[in-house]
């Protein structure tokens, strides 16, 4: 077999692998809603660009449309670069299965890399800046630029799909590694958003607006970039098949808490216990919690220092988002971690009320960290108490009832430790999401519209008081519907483990 | 403790995975129940758990004071402990933590859980308690040593345990077997085991139930346990 012949097959198994996923062969419907999904992602992007463009044109003083946008292309990168986390597997991953067959595993590397190079990932953007690009430029600029525009955005995706590849493989040796993308991503946000003027604006611009003109030296010194990132990902994919293969890690426990001041609640105490240890000892948990800790934290940074966010509805979204993310980020999938130990509980009569309730307190205490991330806000009287206090009865009493709805329907198990990448969340659970960020603040515009400023959070106060006060009610009601629908979820949690 | 199967069926697709117009395990007895790959032995143990839905049909577990149907109480599982695969492991909590947690769970105090564990000492063989392992990082027998200690540490009435000997070294094995039969002769609980070992189910169990796709085909007697020949002739372990 020639090297052409065993790259086919190896692109083959790479194309069965998703078509063969054991979701998709359980259920048609998955199938039709990743496409519906895809294609409504693409639609939502192309909207941007068609309304961007559009929206821009002539309304920032004669610069010119994609001038703006390209002033603000980290973010798009920012974005890119952790989704990438969702869908795109390592080459070091990739190759696994095939370390013990007399195949280079040199040969593996270029091939997967290359693959991730051209992946069409890379293009997805292009459902916003093809549009965006054909009605700011093609029109104004002429052809030749617009391609060459695209041409650059898209060495850009490239690029930063190897710069994913690299953070992500060092991931498997140790999780600080995560703050490397953090700390850069934060300088440049920094450097965006803190200056009154975006300081990144004119070497964004001129960077992509020399790729729009083909000017020879910046694309070669792209290639240049771009190669040097692919010989550093081929150096440490290689050195890291074995990592993906035989982890070792955990190995040792160093020091484990026994919670003992938790006994007193008798089984809902255990419960407890087994909600912190789930979230303290599992590595894609930690990281969800982390990543949430660290956006409360940037937008509460944004708001302190910049002035993005002071009109109402911005102040609305900050303070409903530190509420809200951690619950939103962790309960949307609630139960789906579970999926893994799942035969285990159900066999423990009432366990799962029980977890439910463990879960509810647990994650109603962790709302002791926005206010203390606000305090400086509210010191400097960028936000009010009661606004504080409205959005966290809001989030306890209203927003975790609603969440706690998807334990009901959720039936997708979730990786607890073993790979980084894979399974996010599915449209329900996204639709959900965004439904629980806008929803609040509808509510909040409205009864502050009507009731006024304080007696607007009284309202949400009140609100929240009421979930709060019947939470056994209503989660033992969710307890009995998850019971109703037990078969159905136990069989998608089986079907949807280790794969 | 009694457990009653009648017209239980289970398809998997075309597949029939579990079909048993009616069965019964006395209280108190050690079934074994043997069959080869695919014969549905792991589906019917499922199904007794409630971890999947019968297409027709009941299980339903009874003494002179309860007759109840499993699919649906969830009383049994005050008297019932299994361990069927490792998804009934958390396997994030060190097996100390894990032991602890299914003993407060079910009521039982730490005097009681050290007794407990203080039986399986010989079992454990130092490897268990007090490693600083969480369960994901022990070998697949130390594991299955865990699940079957935390099934039983309910002390039920019912123990069901799919293919208990698997993983385990030879002394593991012996051992594993005098604790269910000490168990037994102790409580006058109800067990269940299957295996694909043959001389160990025969050793243990007066009663096995052959099963062929889905279908329990030989009910054995094996209180004198000349069962081996008839399971080696049909299994054609022998020349």
């Amino acid at each position: 077999m020639n090297k052409y012949q065993l790259y086919k097959l190896l692109r083959k198994n790479e194309n069965l692998k998703d078509r063969r996923h054991p979701m998709f062969e359980k259920n048609r419907f998955m199938k039709f809603l990743l496409i519906f999904y895809w294609l409504y992602n693409a639609a939502i992007l192309l909207f941007i660009g068609v309304v961007m463009a559009v929206g821009m044109k002539g309304a920032y003083n004669g610069v010119a449309a994609y001038h703006v946008l390209d002033g603000w292309f980290p973010i798009v990168l920012m974005i890119d670069f952790w989704v990438r986390f969702i869908l795109q597997e390592t080459p070091a991953n990739q190759a696994k299965p095939y370390t013990l067959l007399p195949i280079r595993r040199s040969f593996l590397m270029h091939v997967y890399l290359t693959r991730s190079g051209f992946s069409l990932g890379n293009l997805y953007w292009g459902f916003m800046l093809v549009p965006f690009g054909l009605i700011a430029i093609a029109v104004n600029f002429g052809w030749i630029t617009y391609i060459g525009w695209l041409f650059g955005w898209w060495l850009l995706c490239i690029a930063n799909g190897f710069c994913y590849l690299f953070v992500r493989t060092l991931l498997t040796k140790h999780l600080a590694w995560l703050l490397l993308p953090v700390a850069i991503q934060g300088a440049v946000i920094g450097f965006m958003f803190v200056p009154e003027h975006n300081w990144l604006d004119m070497p964004c611009t001129i960077l992509l607006n020399a790729f729009a003109n083909w000017k020879a030296l910046y694309l070669l010194a792209a290639f240049a970039v771009i190669g040097v990132l692919y010989y550093a990902n081929f150096r440490l994919q290689n050195a890291m098949v074995y990592n993906e293969i035989s982890k070792k890690e955990d190995v040792e426990v160093k020091r484990t808490a026994k919670m003992s001041f938790l006994d007193r609640y008798g089984r809902l105490g255990e419960y407890l216990k087994l909600e912190v240890r789930m979230k303290t000892r599992n590595k894609t948990v930690k990281i969800q919690f982390a990543t949430g800790i660290g956006l409360m934290l940037m937008f509460c940074l944004m708001m302190y220092f910049g002035n993005a966010y002071n009109s109402g509805v911005g102040k609305s979204f900050v303070c409903l988002y530190n509420y809200a993310v951690l619950g939103t980020m962790t309960l949307i999938s609630i139960m789906c971690h579970e999926g893994n130990y799942i035969d285990g509980l159900m066999s423990r009569r009432e366990s799962i009320y029980q977890l439910l309730r463990a879960k509810y307190y647990f994650n109603s205490f962790l709302l002791i960290i926005p206010p203390i991330f606000f305090t400086p806000l509210m010191a400097v009287g960028k936000l009010s108490v009661w606004m504080n206090l409205g959005y966290l009865f809001f989030t306890v009493g209203v927003l975790y009832p609603l969440l706690f709805q998807m334990a009901v329907y959720n039936k997708d198990t979730l990786p607890l430790n073993q790979k980084i990448t894979g399974k996010q969340g599915n449209t329900t659970q996204q639709v959900v999401s965004i439904a629980i960020l806008l929803l609040p603040i509808a509510i909040e515009r409205l009864s502050v519209l009507i009731l006024g400023d304080i007696w607007g959070y009284v309202f949400l106060i009140f609100l929240g008081s009421i979930g709060i006060a019947t939470h056994k009610i209503w989660l033992k009601n969710i307890y009995r519907r998850f019971m109703a629908r037990r078969y159905a979820n136990m069989e998608g949690f089986r079907a949807s483990r280790n794969s | 403790m009694d457990i009653i199967i009648q017209n239980l069926r289970k398809n998997f697709g075309e597949k029939v995975a579990v079909n048993i117009d009616s069965f019964r395990i006395h209280g108190g007895e050690i079934l074994g129940l043997v069959g080869n790959n695919g014969a549905g032995k792991s589906t019917l143990f499922r199904l007794m758990l409630d971890l999947i839905k019968a297409d027709e049909g009941t299980v339903r577990m009874a003494d002179a004071s309860t007759d109840i149907n499993v699919a649906e109480t969830e009383e049994w599982k005050d008297w019932t402990g299994a361990f069927v695969d490792e998804s009934f492991l958390i396997d994030y909590l060190t097996p100390d933590e894990y032991f602890q947690f299914i003993a407060r769970i079910s009521g039982k105090t730490p005097e009681e859980l050290q007794q407990f564990l203080d039986k399986f000492q010989h079992f454990m063989a130092d490897e268990i308690l007090g490693q600083k392992k969480f369960i994901r990082n022990l070998s697949a027998g130390n594991k299955q040593k865990v699940g079957i200690m935390a099934a039983m540490l309910l002390q039920p009435q019912i123990l069901i345990l799919d293919e208990p000997f698997n993983f385990l070294d030879p002394s593991s094995q012996s051992a594993i077997k005098h604790l269910l039969r000490k168990y037994n002769e102790e409580t006058g609980a109800t067990i269940l085991v299957s295996s694909h070992n043959l001389q160990h189910t025969v050793d243990i169990c007066p009663r096995i139930a052959l099963l062929e796709h889905g279908v329990i085909i030989r009910d054995i007697d094996n209180s004198d346990g000349q069962a081996q020949r008839e399971l080696e002739d049909y299994f054609q372990v022998t020349d």
